[in-house]
């Protein structure tokens, strides 16, 4: 057995959290060459670690600008940037031949993820979206169980992805760069996982929203949303995408997703394995179980190197974009009915 | 003190709850009904009634667990001969009927008691206190969710016969959201498969979502699923400060692992009256009365539970969000007149298809 040919991929961007948790994940794999740039993180409002510091928190080659980062020839990037600058660095990565994985969401408007998908398609580069929940074994065995018939036709779904304010990046609530709020942050996750498990495009979306909690915080986004969605099936589902764990919760949130078919029910809670337990400061935490963050990068690093389009790909990133953008703008609208064209 | 004489009128599914609460309060008990009355009469040792017009001359407060469409009848009957209400959930189809039987019973000077059991389960009355104690902060995001098996009973299925699954089972959410939260602005339901000429499909899913005016939202789920399926209730609601939440299948306070014979799995404990909710709704109907005080449920609580559900359906139907008129306490006698004449009317035209 020959050792694999180095991949050399460019991490753009410490932006979204995430950035963190894909460095640990490739820096872990035999036969990756690593960089990272995060030109924008000094100008960020708030004082999280970002730039060259946190790269040498994270034991990460850094370089000032993306202009270095793309003069380094990389085979693929790993785009984590602010949601509404996804667009101008997936455009350059095409242009210039090399491979996406892009943070979710895609974008914050549905014109700009179909010009990625179209930007990406024209260079022959593969553009994946960085939906990691869907690589969790709980939640591919769910989707087996209900494909295989024995509950009969799937009716209905409630989808729960809760979590605390995203409160250490101030960009999550800055209408500009993240495009919305928990509409935006917490709706594409179960969105994409409605999207494989019913292989159909939604047909109409409605949303309601509110700014009850971290009302204090006077921010301009949506912290509670339920966005209520119908397929050309007949299958209902809401997506509970709130804010709503409180800050002083043991753990950043979760998503559940409970579907209901003719002969039965399915829950399932990839984040909900664990141990849980007290210590001297309260209620404490201990998830167990698969990396979902490694396991979405190793297929994408598959996928490199075989030359394959991996799922998710644009075309989910540009559905759940459009719910998303429905939602806000059915929520915008006093919760009138969105139907998609 | 006298002993408290019951009618219980209906001997169907909840009928037994209802009887063993009324067994353990000591009261005497009579009951009629088209159907089953003679198992009840004997199981409970309550004296047996040809119909319900003699059951009300026998009676101090009558005890409605009848198929949903006849309830406003049944308690437009015992009220004009001046006597107490207990009537299961949904009071009566329509909000208007609804607000006609409550307007009767005080102008009778009688006590109507909507029985909406869910405000007495412990889980869902300590979440309310929480939320009235402030340990959550301003209240903003709630969810509910109850799904079991569908019921065999053919009325269930039809919307107009009072039946639904949103009418029938996810009213219990309703009135939780309200109570909760308070009154509603605006209601959003979607089901599939869909109603189809009255045929309420099983099995069959919905979902509601409540604006609430005071900029609560909340998210109501309802499934009957297929024969066999276990119950299951969860809910969890969100405020600035916390969130407080209960599902039953967490719920392992007696929990049997074991070797069983097929067929064997459905053996349900009696429950005891110190934690059987229909236990502590009855005894605190019962002590209302009694003290002269309100109920933790009272005839307008019946009302806008039945107003939601009824908005719920007009959405369905029309595909768009329905919003609520401002709560008024008394609705116009002129239209909830023409509303029962209505309502009467097309229940007995349905009795005779």
């Amino acid at each position: 057995m020959t050792a694999p040919t180095p991949l050399r991929i460019a991490v753009l961007s410490f932006a979204h959290t995430h950035a963190l948790s894909y460095v640990h994940a490739l820096a872990a794999m035999p036969g990756v060459e690593l960089i990272a740039a995060d030109p924008d993180g000094a100008a960020a409002p708030d004082d999280a670690p970002r730039g060259a510091a946190l790269a040498a928190e994270l034991g990460v080659a850094y370089v000032e600008t993306y202009d270095e980062a793309f003069a380094w020839k990389p085979d693929a990037v790993v785009i984590a940037a602010e949601n509404s600058r996804h667009r101008a660095l997936v455009e350059r990565a095409a242009a210039a031949g090399v491979h996406v994985l892009c943070e979710k969401p895609l974008a914050t408007s549905v014109e700009d993820a179909i010009a990625m998908r179209a930007a990406c398609e024209k260079a022959g580069v593969i553009l994946m979206v960085a939906y990691p929940v869907r690589f969790a074994p709980s939640v591919r065995d769910a989707i087996a169980e209900l494909r295989s018939g024995r509950l009969g036709r799937i009716l209905g779904v409630t989808g729960i992805n809760n979590g605390k304010l995203p409160q250490d990046r101030a960009w999550f609530t800055d209408p500009e760069l993240a495009g919305g709020g928990a509409l935006v942050d917490h709706v594409v996750h179960c969105a994409d996982l409605l999207d494989e498990l019913l292989g159909e495009r939604a047909r109409s979306i409605r949303a309601v929203s509110n700014g009850i909690l971290h009302a204090g915080r006077d921010l301009e986004v949506e912290t509670g949303g339920l966005v209520t969605l119908q397929y050309p099936s007949g299958v209902i589902a809401t997506i509970d995408c709130s804010w709503s764990w409180p800050m002083s919760s043991p753990t950043w949130g979760g998503l559940t997703l409970q579907v209901v078919a003719e002969r039965g029910t399915v829950t399932v809670s990839p984040f909900a394995r664990g141990v849980a337990g007290h210590d001297a400061h309260g209620e404490t935490w201990s998830p167990v179980g698969a990396d979902l963050d490694a396991l979405l990068l190793d297929e994408f690093v598959r996928a490199v190197r075989e030359g394959r389009q991996p799922q998710p790909d644009a075309g989910v990133g540009i559905r759940t974009v459009e719910i998303a953008t429905a939602a806000l703008a059915s929520a915008a609208r006093g919760g009138e009915v969105v139907a998609l064209a | 003190m006298s002993t408290l004489k019951v009618g219980l009128i209906g001997a169907g599914g909840i009928s037994r709850v209802h009887a063993d609460a009324w067994r353990a309060l000591g009261a005497e008990g009579f009951v009629t009904s088209l159907v089953g009355a003679e198992e009840i009469a004997e199981e409970y040792g309550f004296e047996l009634v040809a119909d319900v017009d003699t059951l009300i001359g026998l009676v101090d407060i009558v005890d409605i667990v009848t198929p949903s469409s006849t309830h406003a009848d049944f308690a437009q009957r015992a009220i004009a001969r001046g006597l107490d209400v207990i009537c299961e959930k949904p009071l009566a189809a329509t909000a208007a009927v609804a607000a006609t039987v409550a307007r009767a019973a005080e102008e009778a000077g009688v006590r109507l008691f909507p029985a909406h059991v869910v405000r007495y389960m412990g889980e869902y009355a300590q979440i309310k206190a929480g939320i009235d104690a402030g340990r959550i902060g301003t209240l903003a995001v709630q969810r509910f969710s109850r799904a079991g098996s569908a019921p065999q009973t053919p009325w269930f299925f039809s919307e107009i016969a009072g039946g639904g699954v949103i009418r029938d089972l996810m009213i219990h959410d309703i009135d939780q959201a309200v109570w909760f939260a308070g009154p509603v602005a605006t209601v959003y339901a979607v089901q599939n498969p869909p109603t189809v000429d009255d045929h309420v499909p099983a099995p069959v899913t919905a979902h509601v979502v409540l604006t609430h005016r005071n900029g609560v939202i909340s998210h109501i789920h309802g499934s009957w699923v297929a024969p066999g399926m276990p119950f299951r209730t969860s809910v969890e609601v969100a405020g600035s400060e916390g969130r407080l939440r209960y599902d039953s299948a967490e719920d392992n306070a007696l929990r049997t692992d074991a070797v069983l014979p097929e067929g064997d799995t459905d053996y349900l404990p009696p429950m005891s009256p110190q934690e059987s909710p229909y236990f502590a709704e009855i005894a605190d109907f019962v002590a209302a009365l009694r003290e002269g005080r309100e109920a933790r449920v009272n005839p307008a609580d019946g009302i806008e539970a039945v107003a939601v559900a009824e908005a719920a359906y007009a959405s369905i139907a029309s595909g768009a969000p329905v919003a609520l008129p401002e709560p008024s306490v008394v609705p116009d006698a002129a239209a909830t007149e023409a509303a029962t004449t209505e309502a009467t009317s097309r229940n007995a035209e349905e009795a005779t298809r």
